[in-house]
């Protein structure tokens, strides 16, 4: 059995943040659903600690919430990314990027480059 | 930016308490419904679904205690449930709260109105713009007029002038005139006289300290120019506030000094009071109007004529030392531009000697603060001390009330709680009651400001020293507070925490909990003991040093004499106007004639009252100019009176006239120094040094009379001689009337008899010869009463702390008691056993306290009068009084462990 990842509280935001850009507005479970879908299951969560999260970003600005209907047409809370919660997303990735990349080339490096 | 928003929001959310929680409840259901719902469509039964749903969304109550961490201030939110535990806790032990808030309270209102005055008297900046910048010439805050060359504390009003225009390093340059003039005058047609308080400055004064007018305009330049016409006051704004109502139309009112008519031209700022702390002037005018002023003070011309304090403001960049350097520069430069300067040897020698000290005006000036400072130093110890033996109490009560809540704190620690978070909520309780202490004690404060201010006024006005509530105290009053509450709070909180949850929960009576806190009761407990020695030293040596001073001998008796002020400038007469003199005959004549009246007669001093002084020559006797001779003008009855003994000769009469020979009285101690061997009756001598006689008139002596005291109590013999008034122009001062009735029948039938002779006269600071000499030291009789009080107030802590711990121990030994007894002990011999171990504790107090204390006596030796600061007798007393009342503590519990019922003990374990 592969050994499932635990998500750290940064990555899991910025993922938050990913999912509202590709889809735009989405309830609490679509982007729960989502992550879980992207991830193929390699990520648990907890699906409720998402909650915390989505308010901390709410409460940064960087996110919006309004009451909507959902797909059953029962209330749900959607979130929708702010103009400033799209500009932190872009830095947080070309962040993200470039530590990966390093990280990436760091780890392929062969004894010969080290040395 | 981020994080501010985020905190904002925290914030906001925390104070209107608005929780997402219906909001989080609606959001996870949803959540859970439509993952329920995608379940069932992948095919699972309905229960199933749900029970995944659930499982996959985590722990709920977990999810909602981290969710609402996130919305509001967590920290703040635990503090405040804390507080809330901690005001329960306390309100379910009540006579607990109230005794530690009371004892709280008076420690820190005491530590409080003690810091206000110091404050107000040696701390607090003049309230003038940029204080630092503003010096005085001359260290020594003296006050008069002399006449002596180069003198570097007083200046005249043309060496003023000439340093305003020569000095290179003040910006701004001011004179104070040194006296201020207590004079009586009238406000606008009213028919009584009102005292009113004037000092006067120069033109120069308001600008230099950078004060503007509340209302209408200060004294300035012009008014200073030309000497006699500027006829111009500015009031204080109490003064403004208390005669004339806030009355905005100055120009509507005047107030008559003298025979002077003065228009009131501005209001001074309410926070204003002048230069000098505690003399508050009602008015101020400017020093060209010198001689219109009551008493008419003369010699503004006069190059020799030194009477003013000069003050500066120092230009930008310029150091004391630099200033010190130029003032020392211009000094000698204008002295020696005085034509009339008297160029002796002598006086050359002390211009050669000559230094000017420049000190900063930052704070000042202050006669409170010469005789106060050590006073309230002292007091601030002591009331230190005390709130320092009320914080062991307190740490004793804690400690015990800990052991009792030991089974209380032990649940809590199984329930999960940290040790830390325990201690911050034991803190928790203790800054509760420290903050109520503290809020209590600033109501006391309050309260005992008015009372001590009352006992450091001399006369019948309280001195005006603000030492209401400012930020500054209020600062000082929270850090106490809070230090207390860390100071008696920790160890207990600290003992109570390291308690196993098992033993507790077991029994509440496990061994490890008596063994634990009594040796830190017991340290607490003899601490205080050690520190209340040092108090109750110190109340002794100060109570003895006032009796000593009561008993001390003056010469004169001071019992059974009223003596008032009169202001005899009010009827416009000149010193020398025979109709003065007239009227202080007629009056002494009319109170000599009242029933229960022995003896009248007017004085221009009695006792600490100031001086007239001055060198004498008298022939065949080498000159001495170092021979202060204090003089004082008396009538004809003074030494009835004073009941001052004639040794020699005979007493003023009715035949010593303005025309007839000038005559003297002089004091024993003069008579043996200063004059030839033999008899001195009939002798002459001239009164000041031969370079500058007033007049070329010869004082014979006609008669010797005893010592007296003359300036104070403590004083060294003084050069002391009387001049009949009849001889000697005086215009106003002193009045004494020996009675044989009551104070209160003599003092309204004089002051009757004043008023039916002139009833314009004004009378002031009625009182007895006996006050006015307590008042002298005043500062000893505030020092004892108050290190008497709180002496006493430490002893009585420390009883009771005592008496604590005593009644804890056999509470926690009954069982043992009750063994013994039912061995077959005494019951005096249990109680006996109980009395020895608090004797025990009290020795071993006195002698850790000792060299605390004989330290502490030699700190404040130069304080006390006829005994040492480690003087045996009252050593001997602070102890016994310790001992005393320690066994008293000591007492109740002793009897209740002899009236322990072994069968009651014994069933009890």
């Amino acid at each position: 059995m592969r050994q499932k990842t635990d998500v750290k509280q940064g990555t899991l935001a910025l993922m938050i943040l990913k999912t509202l850009e590709v889809l735009g507005p989405l309830h609490g479970y679509g982007i729960a659903r989502r992550i879980e879908q992207i991830s193929g299951d390699l990520l648990s969560v907890n699906q409720g600690t998402l909650y915390p999260v989505l308010l901390r970003l709410e409460q940064e600005g960087a996110i919006e919430s309004d009451w909507g209907a959902s797909e059953n047409n029962r209330r749900a809370r959607y979130y929708r990314l702010t103009r400033q919660g799209r500009r932190e997303l872009q830095s947080e990735v070309e962040g993200w990027h470039q530590t990966t990349e390093i990280m990436a080339r760091f780890l392929s490096a062969k004894t010969e480059d080290l040395s | 930016m981020k994080r501010l928003k985020r905190l904002w929001r925290r914030t906001v959310n925390f104070a209107v308490g608005r929780t997402g929680d219906r909001r989080l409840r609606e959001e996870m259901d949803e959540h859970v419904a439509l993952q329920t719902e995608e379940n069932i469509r992948a095919g699972m039964a309905a229960d199933e679904a749900r029970r995944q749903a659930l499982l996959k969304i985590g722990p709920v109550e977990a999810l909602r205690e981290s969710y609402h961490a996130e919305e509001g201030l967590p920290k703040i939110e635990t503090v405040l449930q804390d507080s809330s535990y901690a005001l329960r806790m306390l309100g379910k032990s009540p006579v607990f709260t109230a005794i530690a808030v009371i004892t709280l309270a008076l420690g820190i209102g005491a530590n409080t109105t003690i810091f206000s005055f110091l404050d107000a008297v040696m701390l607090r900046s003049l309230p003038a713009k940029d204080p630092q910048r503003l010096v005085k010439l001359g260290a020594e805050d003296w006050n008069g007029i002399t006449d002596s060359y180069a003198c570097t504390e007083l200046y005249s009003y043309p060496f003023y002038r000439q340093f305003q225009r020569t000095n290179q390093v003040f910006s701004d340059t001011a004179a104070i005139f040194s006296l201020t003039n207590d004079a009586h005058g009238f406000i606008d047609n009213r028919s009584e006289s009102e005292p009113i308080k004037v000092q006067m400055v120069s033109g120069t004064y308001f600008q230099t300290l950078g004060v503007p007018a509340a209302l209408g305009r200060v004294i300035n330049e012009n008014d200073d120019s030309t000497e006699g016409n500027h006829a111009v006051v500015v009031i204080s704004n109490a003064f403004w506030k208390r005669r004339l109502g806030r009355d905005p139309s100055l120009l509507n009112h005047k107030i008559k000094l003298g025979k002077t008519v003065f228009g009131i031209v501005g209001v001074a700022p309410s926070e204003f009071f002048g230069t000098t702390v505690g003399v508050a002037p009602d008015a101020w005018a400017p020093l060209s109007m010198t001689e219109s002023i009551p008493p008419g003070w003369t010699g503004r011309k006069e190059n020799f004529s030194e009477s003013l304090y000069i003050l500066g403001r120092l230009k930008p960049g310029i150091t004391m030392q630099e200033a010190t350097a130029n003032v020392n520069v211009v000094f000698p430069q204008i002295l020696h531009s005085f034509p009339d300067a008297k160029l002796t040897p002598d006086n050359l020698a002390s211009l050669a000697r000559a230094h000017v000290q420049l000190e900063s005006m930052a704070r000042g000036l202050s006669y409170l603060r010469l005789s106060y400072s050590e006073p309230l130093k002292v007091l601030m110890v002591i009331v230190a001390l005390v709130l320092l033996i009320a914080c062991a109490n307190l740490a004793n009560l804690l400690l015990a009330r800990s052991t009792a809540r030991a089974r209380e704190l032990a649940l809590r620690n199984a329930l999960g709680a940290g040790r830390m978070r325990i201690i911050r909520q034991l803190l928790t309780e203790s800054l509760v009651l420290a903050l109520a202490g503290g809020f209590l004690g600033i109501a006391f404060a309050s309260l005992a400001s008015r009372i001590l201010l009352r006992m450091i006024s001399s006369g019948q006005h309280a001195v005006p020293l603000d030492v209401s509530l400012n930020v500054r105290l209020l600062a000082f009053t929270f850090a106490v507070t809070v230090c207390t509450a860390l100071l008696f709070g920790t160890l207990p909180s600290l003992r109570a925490t390291r308690l196993q949850p098992a033993d507790s929960l077991h029994g509440g009576r496990g061994s490890s909990v008596l063994g634990a806190r009594t040796p830190i009761a017991k340290t607490l407990v003899i601490s205080q003991v050690a520190i209340s020695l040092v108090l109750m030293m110190a109340a002794c040596l100060f109570l003895r040093t006032l009796v000593n001073l009561h008993r001390a001998d003056t010469g004169f008796s001071r019992e059974n004499v009223l003596r008032l002020d009169i202001d005899s400038t009010v009827t416009g007469y000149k010193d020398n106007d025979p109709r003065l003199k007239e009227l202080f005959r007629q009056i002494e004549e009319r109170v000599r004639a009242l029933p229960g009246v022995q003896a009248a007669s007017f004085s221009a001093f009695t006792f600490n009252e100031g001086s007239w002084n001055t060198s004498i020559v008298v022939p065949d006797m080498p000159l001495d100019l170092r021979a202060n001779i204090k003089h004082n003008i008396v009538g004809n009855d003074y030494f009835n009176v004073m009941k001052i003994p004639l040794i020699a000769g005979r007493s003023f009469g009715p035949e010593d006239t303005s025309a007839s020979q000038h005559v003297a009285i002089i004091s024993e101690h003069m008579a043996r120094m200063l004059f030839p061997a033999g008899s001195p009756i009939g002798r002459t001598y001239k009164i000041g040094d031969p370079n500058d006689f007033e007049t070329v008139r010869e004082e014979q002596v006609i008669g010797v009379v005893k010592d007296v005291k003359f300036g104070g109590v403590t004083e060294q013999t003084q050069y002391l001689d009387y001049l009949p008034y009849s001889q000697r122009d005086w215009g106003f001062g002193d009045f004494e009337v020996r009675y044989t009735s009551s104070f209160g029948e003599t003092s309204r039938d004089v002051q009757q008899a004043i008023h039916q002779i002139d009833r314009t006269l004004p009378i002031e600071n009625v009182t007895t010869l006996d006050q006015q000499v307590a008042a002298s030291y005043g500062d000893q009789m505030v020092i004892a009463r108050l290190s008497a009080f709180f002496g006493f107030i430490a002893v009585f802590l420390s009883s009771i702390g005592l008496y604590g711990i005593m009644s804890y121990l056999v509470s926690r030994r009954t069982s043992e008691i009750g063994v013994r007894m039912a061995l077959g002990a005494d019951r005096s011999v249990v109680g006996w056993q109980v009395i020895r171990e608090v004797s025990i504790w009290i020795l071993v107090g006195i002698a850790v306290g000792l060299p605390i204390t004989l330290e502490g006596g030699r700190l404040v030796g130069k304080m006390l009068y006829g005994l040492s600061g480690s003087d045996p007798s009252s050593l001997a007393a602070a102890a016994f009084v310790l001992l005393a009342a320690g066994l008293i503590a000591g007492y109740l519990p002793a009897r209740r462990a002899a009236r322990v019922d072994p069968v009651v003990a014994l069933r009890c374990e």
